[in-house]
């Protein structure tokens, strides 16, 4: 068993650069597998690398698994991997649900063997449970440039760009630093935060709390902060382009001020933390 | 005039556009092992082990596990996990899908075991808590014990002199 | 004794009540649009053949059947038939239960009478172990062969990640040690299994159609129930299907928003609306590229897919992945749509509409497509009622239905569409059908951006009542989705049950079948627009020779585009 083509070819004494591939689906939801019909497609192209898709593994060297390995495929998975040629049978797991089981790891309808326990590092699953994998591609689904990187891997086009990762903690101060001074209340930040997720959502959440802050912290260093607030919010609306953005702004202006009353006087009012 | 639209890569670079999920990243700097990303992870990608002889949590993520669906992002209290732009994690360990991050737990003063709760996590709270109505002595007494010896002192106001301090005065330094 | 909803009850709960009087138990009313009758399980099949019948203009069919194992509840299990009443204006669904005790688990079998709930039949069998009597044809439907027999998935003391079955295998059954042995097909396995569709013929001519699938059973409905929570039950329906993901999330959603009165507001369900629509899009994309492969049109493959991509990268730019959005949370979504990104959509849907309707002038006017696909695989409109068939599939066949319109949600009630119907069932019409939706959809998407209101994309909620259950549907590129949901206690889903249309559609396909030839058979299953992987293997069996052979997917769709060069 080889894990590259490098070495099946050296042993051989030749190079292999082109691979024939055997699509095999394991029970997936077919999101993979559209995008494995959607590499062959003009705009991707695989085939440009050397790659061809195959109708039988008898003529493959290498399979393409999707799916997280349910019950009734399992056989049928053995089955292809044992019909390819015995040299270079490589495994390529395409898929989260290939790589580990995905969100389905630990179902009844899936094949796992025994023993381990679920919590292990790397976590278990997937079809490296009955067949041995060369290739992990991680993805729900993956990019088609995703696939492409996994497969150029296997061609040895490209190198890793992942690797383990450790961090030891070593004293108090690395985080320390991290937290900065202002005048913000740490709890006004969060309250206002979740307002801010409930309007422009949490990918932009971040990007339009910071801009705010900022301005508040300006705001806050003059003698009537409220009036110097409102012009600042509309000086930079004036130059803001979307329109979410300046009615998100709006919103927090006014709701920082309630907050920030409440916070003074000791009131009951209602937090978002 | 042919117009050729198939894409270069892998031999051109190419980048997701700003708004993909990409493969999530920890950043060590910031978390403080609250395991909030672990409870809304739908397939446990994340997983949390705690070592109370040694006084370490450890945070562990696998990406090959991870279904990209942002949820750690959305819970993250302190923005530590983010999902970046990343989509190349194709590789032939698992091992290198793995991400470590190991924090120590916070030192009972009174009787030495390690609690369950990371040093970070109890800073976080003192930023958090309202400085208004808590005073800075009552909070630096107590804040240092495990649950149990809270309990214990919780009707006696006395500091013995046996606390060992492994934190010293934190309290008045944050709050000023 | 009767519970009496006498206010706003529609006409047809009336005439129930009336007709079977004494023998219902209770009757509740879930929602605005949702009934609950409760009976005896001896007359549960009077009371759904009265329903069925009870007025041939209307359109009636079978919405989902639901078992459910509520033992620790209330001690018994339970059966339901919801039935869902199209009328203009005032559709409902009308559920029908009864109740069975635990050791009398048996009831009179309704697929009887209506052949389309033939299969729910016999998963209540093999998931919860409730016997349908006089059941024409109880096999095994969804779990693998050697599943042992007491073993019911779904009952609540059955742990969910416990699998009694050993390493499933299969053996070669020789008749003779002398006959040489040819692999035949990619899997090379015994030549009894496991084939998807096993058709019987007479010469060329198609007399019978047999169907094994279920090869993705993942359990999916058993993790619901126990390891995941409201919110995160959200991804998991998300990954039901990678085609038509996101309206199983939209559904689940909605059924929870309906039980816990949350308001989703305005903004959000614009988004989900648009997102809907964006996936219709890519999947009559598809669809239309596999079906001009199959005819032989290969360069119509490649068109339809490239134009498909536009709308990929669209998604791509909105939600952050280009299929499996994972834009939906209980109560909203999860990304807004800022300026720049509905600039993107404007931009995208024009360019779209240009390409796409000259691929349909050129795909329309080319005579070989016409002519294969006309007047084969025919299903006339009283089979199409009889069996629920859904979707452009039930269009293509005269059925006026739409969940879209019949039953609005999101913001259909606040845009203009129309619904194609074509009358002739054949393979043409449902293309047409698919055809003719894809520019209603890009209709309704300028519509939704012109009048997009602004405010929050998510609601807050802070309590959602245990043990209450309801319906959410929508409708999937494929037709109609419907979601039962029954909350439970701690954060965790009771029960959760997913009828995909796929599911009533594919129940039809032996009556299309029937009568043509082997080649045209892959051009009609997959008029159905069924999951992709469904058709991998095919056995024929001829009933005259009793020869059988069975061909991998590609040297069964090489048969229909052969037959296409033949003709033309």
């Amino acid at each position: 068993m080889v894990s590259s083509l490098k070495a099946y070819g050296s042993k051989r004494g030749h190079k292999l650069k082109s691979v024939r591939v055997f699509h095999v689906n394991s029970g997936a939801c077919n999101g993979c597998d559209i995008e494995l019909l959607d590499i062959l497609t003009p705009f991707y192209d695989i085939e440009r690398l050397g790659v061809k898709l195959v109708s039988t593994p008898r003529h493959a060297h290498a399979l393409l698994v999707t799916g997280p390995l349910t019950r009734k495929t399992a056989s049928a998975v053995v089955r292809a991997y044992e019909a390819m040629p015995p040299e270079p049978r490589i495994v390529i797991a395409v898929g989260t649900c290939a790589c580990s089981g995905g969100i389905f790891y630990d179902s009844y309808a899936l094949y796992r063997r025994i023993g381990g326990s679920m919590f292990d590092v790397p976590r278990r699953g997937g079809i490296s449970e009955l067949i041995p994998v060369h290739i992990y591609i991680p993805g729900c689904p993956p990019r088609p440039e995703e696939i492409i990187y996994g497969i150029s891997l296997l061609l040895e086009l490209v190198n890793e760009r992942v690797s383990k990762q450790y961090y030891k903690e070593e004293s108090l101060e690395d985080y320390k630093l991290t937290r900065r001074k202002s005048p913000i209340s740490e709890r006004l930040k969060y309250s206002l935060r979740e307002k801010t997720r409930h309007i422009v959502g949490y990918f932009d959440r971040d990007r339009v709390l910071e801009k705010f802050l900022e301005i508040v912290q300006m705001a806050e260093k003059s003698e009537n902060p409220r009036k110097r607030l409102s012009e600042l919010i509309d000086e930079y609306c004036a130059k803001e382009e979307d329109s979410r953005v300046r009615e998100c702004l709006k919103i927090l202006e006014r709701d920082y001020w309630r907050l920030k009353n409440a916070l003074l006087s000791r009131e009951e009012v209602i937090y978002w933390i | 005039m042919v117009r050729v639209i198939t894409v270069k890569y892998p031999l051109k670079e190419a980048k997701a556009p700003e708004e993909y999920r990409g493969i999530p990243y920890i950043d060590p700097q910031r978390c403080i092992g609250c395991g909030a990303c672990r409870n809304a992870c739908p397939p446990n990608a994340i997983t949390r082990e705690i070592d109370l002889e040694k006084g370490i949590k450890r945070i562990v993520l696998d990406v090959g596990r991870c279904i990209r669906c942002g949820r750690c992002e959305e819970v993250c209290p302190s923005g530590a996990i983010k999902l970046t732009n990343v989509f190349e994690a194709a590789s032939r360990q698992r091992e290198n899908h793995v991400e470590i991050v190991e924090l120590k737990l916070l030192r009972c003063s009174r009787c030495g075991k390690y609690t369950e709760f990371t040093e970070r996590q109890v800073m976080l709270a003192l930023e958090i808590l309202p400085r208004e109505v808590l005073e800075v002595e009552a909070l630096d007494k107590r804040i240092w014990l495990c649950r149990d010896c809270r309990r214990e002192t919780a009707l006696s106001d006395a500091v013995d002199k046996e606390w060992k301090w492994y934190y010293g005065k934190l309290v008045k330094s944050i709050w000023e | 004794m009767v519970s009496l909803e006498t206010e706003h009850e529609n006409d047809y709960i009336k005439r129930i009540k009336e007709q079977f009087k004494d023998k219902i138990i209770g009757i509740r009313k879930l929602y605005d649009d949702q009934w609950l009758i409760i009976t005896e399980k001896d007359y549960l099949r009077d009371v759904v053949r009265y329903l069925a019948d009870i007025n041939s203009s209307t359109e009636i069919h079978i919405a989902t059947m639901v078992g459910s194992d509520e033992r620790p509840i209330r001690g018994k299990m339970s059966v339901t038939f919801w039935m869902n009443v199209i009328e203009s204006g005032s559709s409902s669904f009308v559920g029908i239960r009864a109740y069975l005790d635990e050791d009398d688990l048996e009831y009179e079998s309704i697929a009887q009478d209506l052949p389309g709930a033939d299969w729910y039949e016999r998963e209540i069998h093999e998931m919860l172990g409730i016997t349908p009597r006089n059941h024409p044809n109880l096999k095994r439907l969804i779990l693998p062969d050697d599943w042992p027999e007491g073993a019911y998935p779904l009952r609540k003391d059955f742990n969910y990640s416990e699998s009694p079955a050993k390493f499933p295998g299969y053996s070669f059954t020789y008749k003779d040690s002398s006959c040489a042995i040819v692999p035949l097909g990619p899997y090379h396995i015994s030549l009894d299994e496991p084939a998807h569709f096993r058709l019987y013929v007479k010469g060329e001519e198609i007399i019978g159609c047999d169907y094994k699938g279920f090869y993705s059973h993942r359990g999916i409905e058993k993790l619901a129930e126990s390891r995941l929570t409201y919110e995160q039950v959200n991804f998991i329906a998300e990954r039901i299907c990678g085609i038509c993901g996101y309206t199983h999330s939209t559904a689940y959603c909605q059924a929870m928003e309906r039980i816990a009165g949350i308001e989703v507001p305005e903004r959000a369900e614009y988004i989900r609306t648009l997102l809907l629509e964006i996936e219709r899009i890519h999947s009559h994309l598809l669809w239309l590229g596999i079906a001009s492969h199959l005819v032989g049109l290969e360069s119509g493959f490649m068109d339809a897919w490239r134009i498909r991509e536009r709308i990929m990268w669209l998604a791509e730019r909105l939600t952050g992945n280009r299929k499996t959005y994972g834009m939906n949370l209980i109560g909203g979504v999860r990304r807004d749509l800022l300026d720049y990104r509905k600039d993107l959509v404007m931009k995208t849907i024009e360019k779209v509409k240009e390409e796409y309707t000259q691929f349909v002038e050129k795909l329309k006017s080319n005579r070989s497509f016409i002519r294969r696909c006309e007047d084969i695989g025919v299903l006339p409109y009283d089979k199409a009622r009889a069996y629920g068939v859904l979707g452009p599939t039930g269009r293509g066949s005269g059925r006026k239905i739409d969940t879209r319109k019949d039953h609005p949600y999101a913001s259909y009630k606040d845009v203009d569409f129309n619904i194609p119907l074509y009358k002739d069932g054949d393979v043409l019409s449902r293309a047409l059908v698919r055809i003719e939706e894809v520019l209603e959809s890009i209709w309704i998407i300028e519509q939704l951006i012109d009048s997009m209101p602004g405010g929050d994309i998510i609601a807050e909620y802070t309590e959602i009542p245990q043990f209450s259950e309801g319906l959410g549907y929508t409708e999937a590129p494929r037709g109609e989705n419907v979601h039962y949901v029954m909350t439970g206690e701690k954060n965790v889903v009771y029960r959760f049950r997913v009828r995909a249309p796929t599911y009533a559609n594919l129940q039809a396909v032996p009556k299309m079948l029937s009568g043509y030839t082997i080649a045209d058979a892959p051009l009609i299953i997959a008029s159905i627009d069924p999951c992709y992987s469904c058709t991998e293997r095919v056995t024929i069996i001829d009933v005259k020779s009793g020869k059988r052979r069975t061909l991998s997917e590609d040297e069964f769709n090489m048969l229909s585009i052969k037959a296409s060069r033949r003709r033309s």
